[in-house]
């Protein structure tokens, strides 16, 4: 048995943790002794083969910025995007499993070869985010038992480090993202009860709005221009992110500006701050009354309020969150790590379940009393025609099967009708999304499910959609009249991959027994 | 081909004896001679057509004492009780001679309307809105039932027997109005199909919903009244853009029909449409708010939302959308009768919100100044929820409104919303009140620029 290993993929920073002998987690630090890797990449100028992650890519892209890559997670599942070094095109997959390489190798200097493992990502990834970061992880190398939502992690890791019972909102605003997340927990008990997210709501917005005051301020005074190149604006978006720091910290951040008309020194105090991220945290106040709203819940009704990520330490975080629940949010667990610890703990988890013969007796024990009931995270669907009564012509729509925060694990069916006679096949497409207008839901999978012929239309098909425990979605397509069926599976295949699996065939033998 | 000029008539319809100039007298008498003739078929769309074919066959059997031999029917309108509920049925009844091969022959019973409204030349199939009661593919209605045997090879009915209850809410009639309906009863041997007996009845029936007859052509002449209201769009910021008219045009000679059907129709069509543009390009104007009133009466919901659609498309032609076009396309959605709600997702599904010149929370959110706080937090959240489902779609465009709207939403709600706490501390801590833009100032701000 190998070493049980979670991973906290972060935006801004990345962290490992281990289970260790009794089952509780540990923080591996990095070659440089440090506990938390930033999720930097830059690309040697002189030696093509030597990419620098972490600090001294950090370090280095102020020398030449279009060599560097920072807050790649902002675009996993991004399609569209690519950074060309080189010659050669780099996906966000592929940059993401430069991390959890590095990750990976330097855990493997005092632990050995690491091999399963658990990454954490937002609550509110959707299954492209999710498969590409599992994608990620096996080009570094790792064998991907298990996805975790990042929120729940961290509520893991707090659950099992202290005595507590009630209502416990997570409010995980991150380098990158922000996820909340509702959970009653009774002990080692918890089972979650929905969450919410913003993909673009974090650290870097919020170093954005200083960037943006320093230009303004030098704008001001020169009537120039700050950033005149990708190297200023590198730099500058590390002043930023100090100056933040600092304010969480004092009321008031200097900094010396030096551009083409000279330099100037500019004053950042907190209420400017504030002021400036006004819209972003009105945007965590509305994810908190709506994730409450789904919870039907009042703010009363909560016991507690958990700070995860490294965003939560401005003082206008807790001071909101104490206005809106009456009392201060428990803060004693460290808000960068604890997502990494419990991703640990959630891989132990899955191990038991998956391979329990190979996990050691001690982490066992150490594991034995948690429970964890986890929700769906988004709703699934398909897309149908039915006739709008009003005008009587066929309507293409997206159509939920499986609602957003089902606890997991769940099956829910519905029937369908052919819409023609002698209709041969049905094109059956599972969607990922909230909203019944077919252009704003995502199409994760498409097929045909041939059908017998000669038949009369408004034929009935089952569409039968479950999530399981292990993050697997299982969808079946019926035809109900001669028990043909189409069976797809979203989950992970034995490379870690998200795959998606026709067992068509398969199920030619099981279904078509009926005459 | 007259039809096809249909579509200046709209135009013209709002127009006619209001706005013309002597200068454009030609274009004029062009229009109301067109329009004279369009009026009154519209009134044929629009409201009941006379009968003017006699009711014949065995109307009157009502009245009269039926001849026993022969088959005969009648059917009368009465109510059928269901559950909780009322509906309205066709009671057909028949009594007379039914002559059969032999003694218990097994029969069935068929049943089929005609509309002869306009002659029995003309009639029309009624149709049928349930599977059960169509005649196999086509949708026309056709009732079939099984008698059971006939007692004798002459069997003599002496009274009236009810032999169908046809509800009338699943039948489907060719127009509104008072209809001629023919039913034809035939009973038939259940061996071989073959007529045994038939008769048939006309009854008057006054249909108060459209028919699918008026459907298709209010459908058509619906298209019609859209182009009017496009150009009417167009011309709503005082220029009408080329692209603009081009979309308009493409429109047109894609969806009206009749354009299609011959190069001389689109050459009609085409100059048709010209005729309209220097109609407006002159300063004309039209009365866009009765065009709406009769779109309302003949078109549905959903024509409704594809019209407003056709005039958003209009509107974002040229790049970017104006304080004028908007505040227009807003009173053309509240006179077509389209809901708030559904006028913004219509909106927010067409125009990209960087093309809005101004962003108008009212229009855009659906937040309005005399909202209390709740309300506008609970809008404000569920616009923030859809968007949000939205923000990781695959589509680029679609992931760029999103984000642009969160952050609109974001700005919203700092300017609507103030909590208990916040109101308090406005109150005991003027100075600090004055180093933040204020809900109340925000939305007294909105209320003096309303639809900007």
């Amino acid at each position: 048995m190998g070493n049980i290993v979670g991973i906290d993929l972060g935006t801004t920073f990345s962290a490992l943790a281990i289970l260790n002998a009794i089952g509780k987690p540990e923080i591996i630090p990095n070659v440089d002794g440090e506990r938390l890797t930033p999720s930097a990449i830059f690309f040697d100028e002189e030696n093509a083969d030597l990419i620098r992650i972490g600090i001294e890519a950090i370090n280095s892209r102020h020398l030449n910025a279009q060599r560097s890559v920072r807050w790649i997670k902002r675009h996993m599942g991004d399609a569209n995007y690519c950074k060309k070094i080189d010659g050669k095109n780099w996906t966000p997959v592929d940059l993401s499993g430069l991390i959890l390489k590095k990750l990976k190798q330097d855990s493997s200097v005092e632990h050995g070869e690491i091999q399963d493992a658990v990454i954490s990502v937002p609550a509110h990834f959707d299954e492209i985010r999710r498969k590409a970061t599992m994608d990620a992880g096996k080009k570094a190398g790792l064998n991907v038992i298990g996805i975790v939502n990042e929120p729940v992690a961290a509520a893991l890791y707090y659950a099992t480090t202290r005595a507590i019972t009630g209502k416990v909102l997570v409010y995980d605003l991150g380098g990158g993202t922000f996820d909340v997340t509702i959970m009653d927990v009774k002990g080692p008990q918890m089972n979650i009860v929905c969450s919410q997210g913003d993909h673009a709501l974090g650290g870097v917005d919020f170093d954005k709005e200083i960037l943006r005051m320093l230009e303004q301020h030098y704008q001001d005074k020169f009537n120039a221009k700050l950033l005149n190149s990708d190297e200023d604006r590198a730099k500058y978006e590390d002043e930023a992110e100090d100056i933040k720091k600092t304010l969480s910290r004092r009321d008031v951040a200097k900094k010396m500006l030096y551009g083409p008309e000279g330099s100037m020194r500019a004053e950042i105090t907190r209420d400017m701050f504030e002021q400036a991220i006004s819209s972003l945290m009105a945007r965590t106040d509305i994810l908190v009354e709506v994730a409450l709203e789904e919870a039907s819940a009042k703010p009363s009704d909560i016991d507690k309020v958990l700070l995860v990520g490294g965003s939560t330490r401005m003082p206008i975080v807790q001071q909101r969150l104490e206005k809106m629940f009456g009392f201060a949010p428990e803060t004693a667990v460290n808000v960068d790590e604890c997502v990494a610890l419990g991703a640990a703990i959630h891989a132990g988890l899955t191990t038991i379940r998956e391979k329990p013969d190979a996990v050691p007796v001690g982490i066992a024990s150490g594991l034995k009393d948690i429970n964890l009931t986890d929700v769906c995270n988004h709703s699934y669907g398909t897309i149908c025609a039915p006739v709008d009564k009003e005008t009587g012509k066929r309507v293409v729509q997206n159509r939920i099967i499986l609602k957003k925060n089902t606890p997991l694990p769940c099956e829910v069916s519905q029937t369908f009708y052919t819409v023609s006679k002698g209709q041969t096949e049905v094109e059956v497409t599972i969607t990922q999304g909230e909203d019944s207008a077919v252009e704003y839901v995502n199409k994760i999978a498409m097929h045909k499910l041939e059908l017998p012929p000669d038949r009369p239309a408004e034929c009935p098909i089952k569409v039968t959609y479950s999530y399981d425990v292990n993050q697997r979605m299982h969808c079946k397509f019926e035809d109900v009249e001669s028990g043909k069926a189409l069976a797809v599976e979203l989950s992970l295949n034995k490379n870690g991959e998200m795959s998606e699996e026709d067992l068509t065939e398969k199920s030619k033998q099981k279904y078509e027994v009926k005459s | 081909m007259g039809g096809l000029l249909l579509l200046l008539l709209i135009v013209a319809a709002a127009c006619a004896g209001i706005f013309f100039p002597n200068e454009i007298s030609r274009l004029c008498d062009y229009v109301l001679s067109i329009l004279h003739r369009t009026t009154r078929q519209d009134e044929a769309h629009c409201f009941s057509r006379q009968n003017d074919q006699p009711v014949q066959d065995q109307t009157d059997v009502i009245q009269n004492v039926p001849d026993l031999n022969v088959l005969n029917c009648r059917v009368q309108k009465t109510i059928q009780k269901e559950e909780n509920s009322e509906i309205d049925v066709f009671d057909v009844d028949i009594c007379g001679s039914i002559h059969a091969p032999a003694d218990l022959h097994h029969t069935t019973l068929k049943i089929t309307i005609l509309d002869v409204t306009e002659g029995s030349s003309d009639s029309v199939p009624v149709q049928a809105r349930v599977k059960q009661w169509q005649a196999g593919e086509s949708p026309s209605f056709c009732y079939s039932a099984d008698l059971g045997r006939l007692p004798n090879k002459i069997t003599t009915l002496s009274d009236w027997t009810s032999v169908a209850k046809l509800r009338i809410d699943w039948l489907l009639f060719a127009r509104k109005g008072q209809r001629s309906l023919q039913f034809n009863v035939s009973i038939l041997s259940a061996r071989d199909g073959l007529e045994l007996a038939c008769t048939r009845y006309t009854y008057l029936y006054e249909n108060p919903s459209f028919g699918y007859v008026d459907v298709q052509e209010n459908a058509e002449h619906s298209k019609t009244l859209a182009v009017a209201l496009a150009f009417a769009v167009s011309a709503a910021d005082g220029r009408m853009f080329e692209c603009e008219i081009e979309l308009i045009k493409k429109w047109a000679k894609d969806n009206i029909n009749l354009a299609r059907s011959s190069d001389k129709a689109e050459r009609e069509l085409d100059k048709a449409l010209n005729e309209v543009i220097t109609f407006y390009r002159q300063g004309n104007k039209l009365d866009t708010y009765n065009i709406c009133r009769e779109i309302v009466a003949i078109t549905p919901i959903a024509g409704r939302c594809d019209i407003l659609e056709l005039c958003f498309n209009v509107a974002k032609a040229n790049g970017n959308v104006v304080a004028e076009e908007l505040r227009f396309l807003k009173e053309l959605a509240n006179q077509m009768e389209i809901d708030g709600g559904k006028f913004r997702e219509l909106m927010e599904k067409v125009i990209p919100l960087e093309m809005h010149e101004v962003k108008d929370m009212e229009s855009i959110l659906g937040v309005t100044s005399d909202m209390n706080t709740e309300i506008a937090r609970a809008r404000l959240n569920k616009e923030y929820v859809k968007w949000n489902a939205r923000v990781t779609n695959t589509n680029p465009e679609v992931q760029n409104q999103a984000d642009q709207m969160l952050k609109l939403i974001a700005e919203a709600r700092n300017q609507y919303i103030v909590s208990e706490t916040d109101l308090r501390q406005e109150n005991n801590e003027p100075d600090h009140s004055e180093h933040r833009v204020s809900p109340r100032q925000g939305r007294k701000s909105k209320s003096k620029n309303p639809k900007s």
